[in-house]
């Protein structure tokens, strides 16, 4: 059966991120799959039935994203395939696209690649074309809506200032808006069955790709944003509303 | 030849980018799919405007053209302009030639040959600082570089080169239709009214759009009130994946104030929040702060403002 390849990104959860000028601490962060990704694999696994396929999730990640297979696989693939390489953690974009790329021709019979059109902690909107430019398929960016009609799809397209309808033959690559659909929450019985399903395994050297990152990141800082933080929290709501009001005016922003 | 070439399908943003590369001390090159948009151009300082003329009406479709163009004229910086179409060449050209992309940047340095981008993640809430090897495309939201003046020509077209090139045309445009924005232009608000998850029904929008009405504001939501709740359009979204926001004025009620949503309101000059529990993060982020119901302050508020 041909597959869907719903690729996904586990990311630190930035509420969890400790940040000063100088510092950026994610090691007490929590993990989760990337808010966007979640719309994505939501997608696939609908465009899966449309197209009799089958949707799969496809991650690169270090060893920590071991972890995110399960999670992704409650929400609906089928079945899973995880790039497991420590050179995930210096990855730039040429590197996370050379990598899913490859793993997308090692897995059989792929029709389609569906990423999100960003992730949620970099938002660099760069992996699904990228893709599409290293497998040389056509490519679809910011699809708030698919229609499957035999090999062909039919794609609306969320542009700054117009809707423009696309269509083309499969395969191909989409990146997809999150509003392309609401992505349900898994429940226990999904959940459960998640533990049952494949995973494929690919280690970074099956993958025969050049590892080393172009962009080099030298610095992380905070930023710092400041502000008044004057919070009217005492006395009733009259009285909170009109030393409001006295600021808002004094400020000149009425 | 070697130097900055720009592109951008909004060609009111093409100057802005010439700009950056003259600042760099390098000549600036203009790519365009459309030999309308380079006449318009002309004039802007850029030392040639290449038109890639092909058979397709879909700009991404000249993607691998322009990587091939970029490659054989041996540019050192590909510079475009972050909108959806802009972003998708960008990342396409970046992942034909196997090169460095650094999507919407804040600041660029170059020095000799180094590049260093600085740009925002985790929602805005972090600043990474890169270094990019080789040959490298970069994206600029519109705003970041003063454009240049425009000088006057005599109106020749000689700097315009025009070179045939294949399109990929294996995607084609069905139709397209403009984007009713709903009147609302965020951007350009100079008062916001937000809505947050806070907020217990869709009717009582009411209650924020009387507010909204009285300060002669704009009606804004976060992400889940349009993507979750379906109650305002998601043109209404403030954010990073929304409008970002410069308004005088934003007040925001029932508004938590995760790191996504602060990205798109922290140029406004004052931020205002109306929340009932006291530890949401939007106070950190906000100049006046009324910890309360926004059912009972509300409307006291807007009595006061009438």
């Amino acid at each position: 059966m041909s597959k869907i390849v719903v690729c996904y990104k586990w990311v630190v959860d930035e509420a969890d991120i400790r940040i000063d000028v100088s510092s950026v601490d994610t090691t007490k962060a929590r993990r989760k799959i990337s808010d966007y990704d979640r719309n994505a694999i939501e997608a696939g696994v609908q465009a899966a039935s449309s197209v009799n396929g089958k949707a799969v999730g496809l991650t690169f990640g270090t060893s920590a994203a071991r972890q995110s297979i399960k999670d992704a696989l409650s929400r609906g693939l089928e079945e899973g395939f995880y790039v497991n390489a420590e050179e995930a953690a210096t990855a730039d974009g040429t590197v996370t696209a050379k990598a899913l790329a490859a793993a997308v021709n090692k897995i059989n019979d792929v029709k389609m690649v569906i990423c999100a059109e960003g992730a949620s902690d970099t938002f660099a909107r760069q992996t699904a074309p990228r893709i599409g430019a290293i497998l040389d398929w056509p490519v679809i960016t910011s699809v708030c809506k698919m229609e499957f009609s035999g090999n062909k799809l039919t794609a609306v397209r969320k542009m700054d200032d117009c809707q423009e309808t696309v269509t083309a033959e499969l395969p191909l690559v989409v990146a997809v808006l999150p509003e392309i659909n609401a992505a349900p929450i898994p429940g226990l019985r999904a959940v459960m069955a998640a533990g049952k399903k494949t995973v494929t395994e690919f280690k970074s050297e099956e993958l025969k790709i050049d590892f080393a990152p172009k962009a080099r990141i030298t610095g992380l800082k905070g930023y710092v944003m400041s502000r008044k933080n004057i919070v009217f929290d005492e006395g009733d709501a009259g009285e909170k509303v009109s030393q409001l009001v006295t600021a808002l005016k004094k400020e000149g922003v009425l | 030849m070697a130097g900055i070439y720009v592109y951008s399908d909004k060609k009111e943003f093409v100057p802005e980018l010439i700009s950056l590369a003259v600042a760099a001390g390098k000549p600036a090159f203009v790519i365009t799919y459309s030999q309308e948009t380079a006449r318009e151009i002309i004039g802007y300082g850029a030392e040639k405007i290449y038109v890639l003329k092909g058979e397709s009406v879909l700009a991404e479709n000249y993607a691998k053209a322009t990587a091939e163009f970029l490659q054989s004229e041996a540019a050192d910086l590909f510079v475009v302009g972050a909108t959806p179409r802009g972003r998708d060449i960008a990342a396409r050209v970046a992942g034909y030639l196997d090169c460095a992309m650094v999507s919407d940047i804040t600041t660029i340095k170059c020095t000799g040959e180094v590049i260093e981008t600085e740009r925002s993640i985790y929602g805005g809430a972090v600043v990474q600082t890169e270094i990019l090897d080789g040959f490298s495309v970069v994206t600029i939201p519109a705003g970041k570089f003063e454009a240049t003046a425009f000088r006057a020509t005599s109106g020749s077209t000689d700097e315009i080169e025009t070179i045939s090139v294949k399109a990929d045309t294996r995607v084609s445009v069905v139709s397209r239709v403009p984007i009713s924005k709903d009147g609302v232009n965020l951007k350009d608000a100079e008062k916001v009214v937000c809505i947050g998850l806070g907020m217990d029904k869709e009717e009582d929008i009411q209650m924020a759009r009387e507010l909204a009405r009285i300060i002669g504001a704009e009606i804004a939501c976060t992400r889940g009130i349009a993507e979750e709740n379906h109650w305002l359009p998601v043109s209404s979204v403030i954010g990073i994946s929304g409008a970002v926001i410069k308004a005088k004025l934003y007040l925001g009620m029932g508004v938590s104030g995760q790191i996504q949503h602060v990205y798109g309101i922290r140029e406004a000059k004052i931020i205002v929040a109306v929340d009932s529990n006291k530890n949401a993060p939007i106070f950190k982020a906000a100049d006046y702060g009324i910890v309360g119901d926004m059912y009972e302050i509300v409307p006291l508020l807007t009595a006061a403002l009438k």
